[in-house]
């Protein structure tokens, strides 16, 4: 009765692949086992007949017989060393460049950007009130209460941006204006359309658009009056 | 114990030599691949004939090496040819042996003809060797492989894990259990012809 666990390793030092460490461990279970010792000298005579058997070399004429073989098989294509290897080489560049170029063409990455609309505006566009007409005779006392309505109107002006947007950007002093929309560096995109302000009266109503440029820093208010006319 | 670099000295494959032949078979010189054939057909037909059982598979598996020698002599590393053959040496006989399989069922344990008659006679030198060659056929694949490569090419345990593309510790196993399946083997047969 051979033991079981101990026939992988007395397999293994029947060829020689146990470390001394290991193989002596193994010998001194062989010294003491008749059964797994026996197992050691079969294994030992199977592997040695084994190697006699195949010690002994063929023929040279098997080995001529291959070499012809090998031979002819090359003839049948002359030449086709010399080409094959790189024919296939340069058919996968080929390939592997013809998808790039196609992945380049799909890629949405690579198509041409969108034209983003220069200035896009909710709120509705509307004539400034015509306050003076060319040719038109005016007295300076009429142009003088123009001109301080006109004041008093851009005053509230500011101070509903700020107060809506908890900005200050409008500069105190200076008049407020539509904003130049046409400007080049000015892609950008209309945030915000502000209702008529609640303060505003009924025959005069405000308009603000924001428009954010490429620098965050450079935020364009287009603020106007919508008094009603030319609706 | 033979390892690959001297397996590959014994064929006659010293390194100038050997890469003299190889770029001149790269270029395309027919005679250089012959020598090339030459230096390798012992380790290529004799690796072929233990793994396939008989000499006309084996010639069959070395014609189909030697072909993919030449198809991949651009992309060979000089030093790892030995290997490189054993590799595919071994993969081509597993390929052919799959195929036969396929279609022509065979015993994992073929049965030995016993004409009676008697034993002492039947016991000869050639009987042996064709019981050992038949108790190689009891092996699978893998176990076949790792055998024939460590016990008959003798190369050692780790030569065999790089040209199996195993680890040592399964080719260990792989080979004790391929003796260990021998022996058995053997001593049926002898206990059956008693």
């Amino acid at each position: 009765m051979r033991c079981a666990n101990w026939e992988e390793q007395v397999a293994l030092l029947a060829g020689g692949d146990l470390e001394t460490s290991e193989a002596a461990t193994v010998e001194r279970h062989l010294s003491e086992c008749a059964a797994c010792s026996a197992l050691a000298a079969d294994l030992r005579a199977g592997l040695d007949g084994l190697r006699d058997v195949h010690t002994e070399p063929l023929a040279e004429a098997h080995y001529a017989a291959v070499r012809a073989r090998v031979l002819a098989e090359l003839a049948k294509a002359p030449g086709r060393r010399a080409v094959w290897p790189w024919a296939w080489a340069a058919a996968l560049a080929a390939a592997a460049a013809g998808a790039w170029v196609v992945s380049l063409v799909l890629s949405p990455s690579t198509l041409p950007a969108p034209q983003l609309p220069r200035v896009v505006a909710t709120a509705p566009m509307v004539e400034r009130p015509v306050l003076r007409q060319p040719g038109s005779k005016r007295s300076a006392e009429n142009q003088a209460a123009e001109a301080g309505k006109k004041s008093r109107d851009d005053s509230r002006l500011r101070r509903l941006v700020s107060r809506r947007h908890g900005v200050g950007v409008i500069p105190s002093g200076g008049p407020v204006e539509e904003a130049v929309l046409s400007g080049a560096d000015v892609q950008a995109v209309a945030q915000a359309s502000l209702p008529a302000p609640p303060a505003a009266t009924n025959d005069s109503q405000v308009r603000m658009v924001q428009l954010v440029t490429d620098d965050p820093n450079v935020v364009i208010y287009w603020l106007f009056e919508n008094t009603g006319e030319g609706r | 114990m033979k390892t690959l670099t001297l397996a590959a000295v014994e064929a006659g494959d010293e390194p100038e030599g050997h890469d003299t032949a190889l770029e001149a078979a790269r270029a395309g010189d027919r005679a250089a691949f012959d020598l090339l054939m030459r230096r390798h057909e012992r380790l290529v037909l004799g690796t072929a004939y233990r793994l396939a059982g008989n000499l006309e598979d084996a010639q069959d598996a070395s014609q189909e090496v030697f072909l993919r020698l030449y198809r991949n002599l651009g992309k060979l590393e000089t030093g790892n040819l030995a290997a490189w053959l054993y590799r595919v040496t071994v993969n081509v006989c597993h390929d052919a042996r799959r195929r036969r399989l396929s279609t022509v069922p065979v015993d994992d344990e073929p049965e030995l003809a016993s004409s009676g008659g008697d034993p002492q006679q039947r016991a000869g030198e050639a009987e042996r060797r064709a019981l050992l060659l038949r108790s190689l056929r009891t092996l699978s694949e893998k176990e076949r492989a790792a055998l024939v490569l460590r016990d008959l090419e003798g190369l050692s345990t780790a030569e065999v894990a790089g040209v199996l593309g195993s680890s040592v510790v399964t080719v260990r196993s792989q080979i004790s259990k391929a003796r260990l399946k021998m022996r058995d083997f053997v001593e049926r047969y002898s206990r059956r012809r008693l």
